[in-house]
């Protein structure tokens, strides 16, 4: 690559690694604060109600008990993409919905206040599926949404010009075009949970008349005050406190009910609550996955150009939405990115059902849609014998093609082109000795039989929404970054540490990170999707640039030269052609001044990241059970930031409701009552240290035009080809395409007595 | 209430423990048994008493029925789910929690160190439980292979995936363990 | 948790003494590693008022053999059952099983006797108070089944009565491959019974004030084929889809005796009588083990989503048979 870095690339330990290992780290869990109390909620044993009564005079006459609220003592404050769903509700609509807050001074008194409420309800009919949910005359889940369909678009997004559908070119003629055509429809419908092990929660904190304070657990905190301030109103000061996060994937940006939960007890008793789930309510009543349903036809040539794509998307998002339309529209631009057509009508429909919401899960919306989609493209290819590696490296985006994005905009791709990559990973993997074909497997031994399979995905949101970030230097040769994130897990607070030190030359151990308070953070969303490394991070580095710029420049007249003379490494300004001619910053700056950069990132839409999974799976026919062997990861960093760090996400594809979505991990719903029956951690299935499969990351560093280190994000992106790779395999070995997931023993047995090659 | 002749009849004051004595990290705790500020509940679990009572919140919860193995602490040499193990049961015996780690000049066990340098974790919250595990199967097989690194490990639940260079950095402990060892000797 | 009292017990005689004042407002504690999951979801019938701490009884966990019989105590840990040398060599499935339970910190605390006691797995059973709960159900004697026509994929394939739940214990399906007996001690003395007369649909034979005390088995000499096998979605942690626990006499290549059982299949360890008939004085060939197999799972009575188990049994039947 030509450029020698002290940090970037290199191997560094991470600057929390020591509190970690020790225990030392504080989660929510470990804060007490003085005179904090507890919040419980009661929850709805059914899955649509009217809440008639709710008698709290047992539970209030409990010693310790100190507030009891239900929907009548809350303001009007709510959430939900279009302001819809109430912070407490005369109605619930969803089998453990909240029915009635309470504080107290030990989370044990406070549950067992609640059960000492007296509820009356008036039970409703409900619907537990997208198709009960639109049957004519269903019951209603909101008066606002008639036939409980969710309004599409995203008001930020453009407004009605936000991506709802793919809608170009002519697919009449585009199916005429093709060699074949093919039909189906593909359910990605178990609605998994991302399960990070630290559950959700948040302390609230209410001052009057109008103050309310929150510490944060999620990934970033500033972009809480946004969220909570479209629901509560401009009137009222809003303060979030970042606390590290015990995992996140996404999931607890939707956390604006705990914390106000939080908020309005503390309102109600003076105190500082602390309010946060058990695990059961963390599975059953916090967020799940988007649950994605394609219906359409695909037209094809033999040379894998697709001349045509039509067909529904059909979201079912549980009881609201926050996020689900903006996945949609994300998901509609990411299949455009993967799929290069110039013939699409594939229209969303967004539909509300009596169960939890789903929401935000990395993978936004692309990993729910290419489980659904890019299956259906797959017949099609097995019609004309269409190597999918193939039809990848062809139908990823190239620099100068277009495409809809979020916001309704068309953008000509200006990243680089992933066919390397996918090449690349297909030659470690073996690919081309282990592809048979469609529906063939790669070997058999007796009764089992391994299949291979690939998935792809990609995201144009490595440049996504404005960053600002502020560089603070000081006397003593140290350097504060002032930015939107807390640790929750990628180490990327350590990286824009150490993106900062490459530029100032300044050692890791002088690198600080001001607290992460709203108050004195930059105003910006913080980390989601792959937007840390090239948005945030480049504000980063414009901010220490700054700083660095406005040092020399004041250290310029010392030297008797101008600031380009000058230079700067640990500590001391020094002349480029003099270099023992230094000074230290502490004498540039006396004890007294200090050196503000600041940074600002302009969004760019134009750049995508890629990865694509291979994988190999071994089906054992006589009890349909499915081992994942190896998973191989090819994905183009541009340049390594963090080779630890970028290690574990790539691994990651095993967690957060990925890989794993495909062989055993769902959330287990009643059909007809709407309980979640598997809502704790041995029903609910996750990866273990027994069977971890072998694992490969190929990671290639083809410079992006993106900052000053060329990098791009690949962190979310991770997750969301695995499933889809892990379905292709299965088909292979099994002989049959599938066309719901997981790929669980049941549906494998029934595969193979419908009629797979034994 | 008929008498069982020979069965000593049982009065609950007599059985009752009044007080529990834990050494915790090498030093005494001696609690009363009672609901007042500082007694040990009956019902309340090791994991609370060392996060509550103690304030050693280094030690995690999260499923709260012994699935995760985030609760994980060494009793008595074995590691054990502290969430599914009631105080009032504990009398007398030796537990050791993350925060009671730590040797040699660094101040850090071997495993924390071997832990920072392979970034062996990406949250975090999974980790003090896994080294637990591991400090306590290091401490029972000094010379441990993958397999039984795996097994020792199989009863923990971390999401972000740091599995594999777990693994590694608990290989590296174990063998600047045994290199420690063979050059003291 | 909700509040209880506690009590230690030093005898076995003391502990059936508070069962029989108290009843069912007592519950014995043992790993606690079943009980205390569901004293904190609260499905229980009824919560106890009391528990009784049985691990202050001394000399409960021993693991001997003497003239007849391997004699293990209720309060022996899974991890020494697992690592006894006795057990490995001689009686090694149920080495096997004790390892293929939950994970290794539970298997410091848990013991046998808790683990043939501890309550089924049934989503329904144990949907926690929490979010929306408890489910008040026919094993609850509150209700019907809501399994029967709910989602019913790990439940019984061979019926039940009111409750179809499976018995979860691999160590039950170990012990009756085993011909293990349950000694259970009680105000009137004590009693054993063959683990496969130990449950019932509805839960154990044991009285109110009964107790389990020890585990017997009867004496083998290590000349035995022995294999226990356990099919789950991963491992470890969970519970058995399906088991087979098999002890095969040979002589030469003819089968002179089997005690095949079936685990995860019903609310008993069901031990497949058929499949043991058939193969006795016949080589373990491809053909006689498929028909034990067959056989073996000939009169089930699936529910609406378990079918497939039918499947998974007779392939981890024949696979025993064939590696054994």
């Amino acid at each position: 690559m030509g450029e020698e870095f002290r940090f970037i690339g290199k191997k560094i330990p991470r600057q929390d690694a020591l509190d970690i290992v020790t225990g030392r780290v504080r989660f929510l869990n470990d804060i007490r604060l003085p005179n904090m109390l507890y919040g419980h909620a009661l929850r709805s044993p059914y899955a649509h109600a009217l809440i008639k009564k709710v008698d709290k005079s047992r539970a209030l006459r409990l010693k310790g008990v100190k507030a009891v609220l239900t929907w009548e003592d809350v303001p009007d404050w709510k959430g939900g993409s279009r302001n819809t769903t109430r912070i407490l509700d005369r109605k619930v609509r969803f089998v453990g919905d909240v029915v009635a807050l309470v504080a107290a001074e030990t989370k044990r008194l406070a549950i067992e206040a609640a059960r000492l409420l007296k509820v009356e309800y008036e039970v409703l009919p409900h619907v537990l599926s997208p198709d009960e949910a639109m049957r004519e005359g269903a019951p209603l889940l909101y008066d606002e949404y008639p036939g409980n369909i969710l309004p599409s678009g995203v008001p930020q997004w453009g407004g009605p010009r936000s991506l709802k559908s793919v809608v170009m070119g002519n697919v009449e003629e585009g199916l005429k075009e093709a060699h074949a055509i093919a039909e189906g429809e593909f359910r990605y419908e178990h609605i998994p949970n991302p399960i990070p092990l630290e559950s959700p929660g948040a302390i609230g904190l209410w001052e009057e008349p109008n103050r309310m304070t929150i510490w944060v657990s999620d990934q970033a905190f500033y972009k809480h005050v946004e969220y909570l301030r479209r629901i509560v109103g401009e009137e009222i000061e809003i303060r979030t406190f970042g606390l590290p996060c015990g995992g996140s994937y996404g999931s607890k940006s939707m956390s604006w009910q705990v914390q106000l939960y939080a908020v309005l007890l503390s309102r109600a008793t003076g105190c500082p609550v602390h309010f946060s789930l058990t695990k059961h309510e963390h599975l059953a009543t916090f967020v799940l996955r988007p649950s994605s349903r394609i219906k359409g036809k695909v037209g094809m040539k033999r040379d894998g150009t697709v001349t045509a794509i039509s067909g529904t998307w059909l979201v079912d998002t549980g009881y609201y939405s926050q996020t689900t339309q903006a996945q949609v529209a994300v998901g509609c631009g990411e299949a455009q990115l993967a799929i290069r057509s110039q013939n699409w009508d594939l229209r969303s429909l967004i539909v509300c059902t009596n169960r939890t919401a789903s929401g935000i899960v990395r993978g936004f919306g692309g990993q729910e849609l290419k489980c659904s989609l890019i299956p259906l493209l797959c017949l099609a290819m097995a019609k004309l014998d269409v190597d999918p590696v193939d039809f990848f490296k062809k139908n990823f985006a190239k620099p100068g093609d277009g495409y809809f994005w979020r916001d309704g905009l068309w953008y000509t791709y200006r990243g680089v082109d992933p066919a390397p990559v996918i090449e690349e990973g297909a030659r470690r993997f073996g690919w081309r000795e282990k592809w048979k074909g469609w529906l063939r497997p790669t070997s058999v031994d007796g009764q089992k039989r391994r299949g291979v399979g690939v998935g792809i995905h990609g995201n144009a949101d490595v440049g996504e929404d404005a960053s600002e970030a502020y560089v603070r230097l000081d006397w003593n040769g140290t350097a504060t970054i002032f930015s939107c994130l807390t640790e929750h897990g990628t180490g990327q607070k350590t990286n824009i540490a150490r993106m900062a030190a490459e530029v100032l030359q300044l050692s890791m151990e002088r690198m600080r990170h001001a607290p992460a308070d709203s108050l004195i953070g930059p105003r910006e969303r913080g980390p989601g999707g792959s937007r840390m490394t090239y948005a945030a991070g480049s504000a980063v580095i414009k901010a220490a640039e700054d700083a660095r710029e406005k040092l020399l420049i004041l250290a310029a007249p010392l030297f008797g030269t101008t600031p380009e003379d000058l230079d700067t490494k640990d500590g001391m300004v020094f002349q480029r052609h003099k270099p023992e001619k230094r000074i230290p910053w502490s004498s540039i700056l006396e004890g007294t001044r200090t050196v503000m950069g600041y940074g600002r990132f302009e969004p760019d839409y134009s750049i995508s990241n890629c990865l694509v999974t291979f994988v190999e799976v071994e089906v054992d026919t006589e009890t349909g059970k499915v081992d994942l062997l190896k998973v191989f990861n090819a994905t183009n960093a541009g340049r390594i930031i963090d080779p630890q760090s970028l290690e574990g996400q790539l691994n990651g594809c095993l967690g957060s409701a990925g890989i794993d979505t495909a062989i055993f991990e769902e959330t287990i719903m009643d059909g007809s009552t709407g309980h979640i029956l598997n809502a704790n951690l041995v029903d609910y299935k996750w990866r273990t240290f027994l069977e971890l499969p072998e694992i490969e990351n190929v990671i290639l560093e083809i410079p992006y035009p993106t900052h000053r280190f060329h990098a791009v994000g690949v962190g979310e992106i991770a997750t969301s080809p695995g499933p889809l790779a892990v379905w292709m395999a299965v088909c292979n070995a099994v002989g049959q395409f599938f066309y719901e997931y997981p790929l669980t023993p049941e549906r494998v047995l029934a595969a193979l007595k419908r009629g797979g090659k034994v | 209430m008929a008498c069982l002749p020979g069965v000593i009849f049982v009065i609950d004051a007599m059985r009752t423990l009044r007080s529990i004595r834990l050494i915790v990290n090498g030093e005494e705790k001696v609690f009363k048994v009672g609901r007042g500020p500082g007694q040990v509940k009956p019902f309340e679990t090791l994991a609370e008493t060392l996060r509550e009572t103690l304030g050693l919140t280094g030690t995690k919860i999260s499923c709260d029925e012994g699935a995760c193995g985030a609760c994980t602490v060494i009793m008595n040499g074995k590691a054990v789910p502290s969430c599914m193990i009631l105080t009032v049961e504990c009398d007398g015996s030796k537990i050791t929690t993350i925060e009671g780690l730590g040797r040699g000049p660094s101040g850090l066990d071997p495993l924390q160190q071997a832990f920072i340098e392979h970034t062996a974790f990406q949250c975090g919250f999974c980790t003090p439980g896994i080294i637990m595990s591991a400090r306590a199967l290091l401490n029972r097989n000094p010379n441990p292979g993958e397999e039984e690194i795996r097994e020792a490990l199989s009863g923990h639940l971390c999401r972000c995936i740091s599995h594999y260079q777990v693994i590694e950095a608990v290989k590296e402990a174990a063998r600047k363990e045994r290199w420690e060892r063979s050059s003291d000797s | 948790m909700r509040p209880f009292r506690h009590l230690d017990v030093e005898s076995v005689e003391e502990a059936c003494s508070v069962l029989r004042r108290y009843g069912r407002r007592a519950r014995l504690n043992a790993g606690g590693t079943d009980l205390l999951a569901l004293l904190k979801a609260e499905v229980l019938p009824r919560y106890p008022e009391v528990i009784v701490n049985i691990k202050t009884i001394p000399q409960m966990d021993y693991i001997t053999e003497d003239d007849g019989r391997l004699r293990i105590g209720a309060l022996a840990r899974l991890s020494d059952i697992e690592a006894s040398l006795i057990i490995r060599e001689k009686y090694k499935l149920l080495s096997e099983a004790a390892h293929s339970v939950a994970t290794p910190q539970i298997r410091h605390i848990a013991t046998i006797g808790g683990n043939l006691c501890q309550e089924v797995r049934c989503f329904y059973f144990r949907y926690p108070y929490e979010i929306g709960g408890p489910i008040l159900c026919a094993r609850k004697g509150k209700g019907p089944c809501y399994a029967i026509r709910g989602d019913n994929r790990y439940h019984s394939i061979f019926g039940g009565k009111r409750c179809f739940a499976v018995c979860p214990s691999d160590m039950a399906t170990a012990l009756c491959a085993l011909e293990g007996r349950v000694v259970v001690a009680g105000p009137q003395g004590e009693r054993e019974i063959p683990i496969e007369e130990f449950y019932h649909p509805l839960g154990t034979h044991m009285k109110e004030e009964e107790m389990v005390k020890e585990v017997t088995i009867p004496r083998l000499e290590g000349a035995e084929r022995q294999v226990f096998l356990k099919f789950t979605l991963r491992r470890p942690v969970d519970f058995a889809i399906v088991s087979v626990a098999a002890v095969i006499t040979m002589e030469g290549t003819l089968c002179k005796g089997a005690r095949i059982c079936l685990g995860g299949v019903a609310p008993t360890p069901l031990r497949a009588k058929r499949a043991e008939e058939l193969l006795l004085d016949e080589p373990l060939t491809d053909t006689v083990v498929h028909r034990a197999a067959e056989e073996a799972l000939l009169e089930t009575r699936p529910l609406k989503k378990n079918g497939y188990k039918i499947e998974i049994a007779k392939a981890l039947l024949k696979r025993a048979l064939s590696v054994i």
